[in-house]
């Protein structure tokens, strides 16, 4: 029996058949099936660059944008869930309550995904540091620094808000507030390594475009895509 | 923060850095040997600085390892109102007179109590006399109750009882700000925010979800009284602890048998099913169905209940599809329901016929006229309390006394037979 982080009922975890005959630790669920189900997983037709569920069509108005902007150098955005109402309450409760231990509920939701990528650098998108002294913590960082090894590239100008205090169009608007963080130690195969950005929620793609703008105009021959558990 | 005088009573959080001097107030470390002194709670998650957080209460903002918890104890003053400002002049039956009377008796002599009323006794009105004591004297009450409906449902009402009194009404859908009123309504939960706030602490609906078993609000509670404080709980089904303090002495236990009209409690007619209630195809049992017809074309309201969340969409589905001919409106609402106030409120004005739903519903709510199915009545997560409560439900109206109350089961369970028995038994 264990305790769900979500709703705090006891639950036994379904065994896997794999995990009988595995001699490997399975890391053990978190929440239980009720809460589980409660995310909804992307599925059916997705667009092709930044995997949003839709109707029908290829690439979604979103990225038929950025195409236009970026002249065509999209970015490859791979997702998971949509952000249903069950997933705005956990990120509720994780980043404005700080309730840190829910890192472990995105970490199962992500983890089967994310431990088979396999990238040369993995960076963090970063949270605003007035945000990250409040909750003592960096909501990103947090949850994919157990998956795969971090390389805290980009880092945040104080004073930018949180993009999920505004409107869309406001999000779209929003200037460039990343730089380069100088005192991380990188190796020569960075220029031209594959990276896959980290964030939670791909909402308009604003950040996610700005921090590779931040990373291109440093290392223009870096291959860059991205990640969100939420699309 | 400026105004103390509004927070007196109140408990909050201040970061250790924060070095504000507030006058009249008391400073204890929130978090103390792995406990939570706001929440009781046993705190056992960190922060990756290896300080320890609460999760139990952090809906109010985050109690971290290090931080202050403040208490403004400044007295409260309030103005001593003759008849304790009450404009409420209708009658009490003999029966609600004399607990409201032992309940205005004991509160002089601050002894607590335990009403156990059967539902539909019409506690509210046998409250009214106890808080116009208590406010008569320029004494500070508080109402709380588990359940945001039922906040919700008597907050209107007391308004009209007390139209002289400033009430406050404090539940975590509504965000209202802190304000110091001598009659405070609000939820169990809320009274994590006071500290030896109340000279008169009433607890509707002690037995029901999330207070009954939660170690944190009963904590709240007792923290929220003050020292010499009384308490009043009410309940149809009192809980063993709740029984064990009156066993103890420490509270009075006041019985009320019958509903406020004088009628009896309807006693559930039982109905065995042999098939699924819902079979493969998802089509729901002829004899249900039938039985569901039946009260629609009495024109009573429905409450249907299933044993769990997962049910609803299913029973709600295969239900709309047989009664789409006969122009029947049915919604269902469960715990987690983020229109469930707007839907309860729905039914109650009538605009369905039916309302499907899970336990939540069981307790306080009153819908006039409704009628009830148990669908399963032999799950296990129904309790005797549980069937004794949703059969409440019904007959509450002075106009309409008798309804149908009816349990389907497959297997007859201990609960369901012991329920009938104690509703029976408060018949007699
Ligand atoms: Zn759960
Ligand atoms: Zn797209
Ligand atoms: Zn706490």
């Amino acid at each position: 029996m264990r305790q769900c982080l979500l709703c705090e009922q006891e639950f036994i975890p379904p065994i896997k058949f794999a995990q009988i005959f595995s001699l490997k630790n399975f890391r053990q669920p978190k929440i239980c099936f009720h809460c589980l189900n409660q995310f909804e997983k992307l599925t059916g037709n997705r667009c092709s660059v930044c995997s949003k569920m839709m109707e029908q069509g290829i690439i979604c108005s979103d990225c038929k944008k950025w195409q236009k902007i970026y002249q065509g150098e999209v970015l490859h955005n791979s997702a998971l869930y949509r952000y249903n109402s069950a997933f705005h309450d956990l990120m509720v409760a994780y980043k404005r309550r700080g309730d840190y231990v829910l890192r472990e509920v995105l970490q199962e939701l992500s983890w089967d995904y994310l431990s088979k990528t396999e990238f040369d650098y993995y960076i963090p998108v970063p949270t605003s540091p007035g945000h990250q002294v409040k909750r003592q913590f960096d909501t990103i960082s947090a949850v994919y620094g157990d998956i795969v090894s971090l390389t805290p590239l980009l880092a945040k100008k104080e004073g930018s808000h949180a993009q999920g205090e505004k409107n869309k169009e406001e999000r779209l608007k929003t200037p460039q507030s990343f730089f380069i963080d100088k005192t991380i130690k990188i190796k020569e195969n960075i220029q031209t390594g594959k990276v896959l950005l980290l964030d939670d929620i791909y909402t308009t793609g604003r950040t996610l475009y700005h921090a590779r703008d931040c990373l291109k105009s440093r290392f223009p021959g870096m291959h860059i895509e991205s990640f969100s558990i939420c699309r | 923060m400026e105004d103390l005088t509004l927070l007196s009573g109140r408990q909050w959080i201040i970061n250790q850095k924060d070095s504000s001097t507030l006058e009249d107030c008391s400073k204890v470390p929130v978090i103390e040997n792995g406990l939570c002194n706001r929440c009781g709670s046993k705190v056992e998650c960190k922060l990756p600085s290896g300080k320890l957080y609460c999760r139990a209460c952090i809906g109010l903002g985050r109690a971290n390892e290090g931080d202050i918890l403040v208490r403004c104890q400044n007295a409260s003053q309030f103005s001593k109102l003759p008849n304790g400002g009450m404009t409420w002049n209708g009658q009490l039956t003999t029966l609600q007179q004399k607990i409201s009377d032992n309940l205005v008796l004991n509160f002089k002599q601050k002894k607590s109590s335990l009403v156990h009323a059967v539902t539909g006794a019409g506690k509210t009105e046998m409250l009214f006399q106890l808080i116009a004591e208590c406010m008569k004297n320029g004494k500070r009450a508080c109402i709380a109750t588990p359940r945001i409906d039922v906040v919700n449902e008597l907050f209107p009402r007391f308004e009209a009882a007390f139209a002289e009194i400033e009430i406050g009404k404090y539940h975590g859908r509504e965000y209202q700000e802190p304000n110091l009123d001598q009659l405070t309504i609000c939820t169990t939960h809320q009274l994590l925010k006071f500290y030896e706030a109340f000279d008169l602490l009433v607890i509707d609906e002690v037995d029901s979800f999330p207070y009954v078993g939660n170690d944190q609000l009963h904590f709240a509670a007792k923290n929220a009284v003050k020292k010499d404080g009384v308490r009043v709980y009410l309940t149809a089904t009192p809980t063993e602890d709740l029984l064990e303090e009156v066993k103890q002495g420490k509270i009075e236990i006041l019985k009320l048998n019958r509903r406020f009209h004088g009628g009896l409690l309807p006693v559930p007619r039982e109905k065995l099913f042999i098939k699924p209630f819902l079979n493969k195809k998802g089509q729901i049992h002829a004899n249900l169905l039938a039985e569901v017809k039946k009260v629609v074309k009495s024109e009573h309201p429905l409450l249907i209940f299933v044993p769990r969340i997962e049910q609803i969409p299913i029973y709600l589905a295969a239900l709309k599809k047989k009664l789409k001919d006969n122009n029947v409106k049915i919604v269902g609402v469960h715990a987690q329901d983020s229109q469930r106030i707007e839907k309860v409120a729905a039914f109650r004005e009538r605009k369905y016929d039916i309302l499907l739903t899970t336990t939540i519903l069981e307790r306080g709510v009153t819908f006039k006229n409704v009628w009830v199915i148990i669908v399963a009545a032999d799950d296990p997560i129904y309790t005797a309390a549980s069937l004794v409560q949703i059969a409440g439900r019904v007959g509450r109206a002075k106009e309409d006394k008798t309804g149908l109350v009816l349990y389907c089961y497959h297997r007859y369970t201990k609960n369901i037979r012991s329920s009938i028995k104690q509703i029976k038994g408060m018949n007699k």
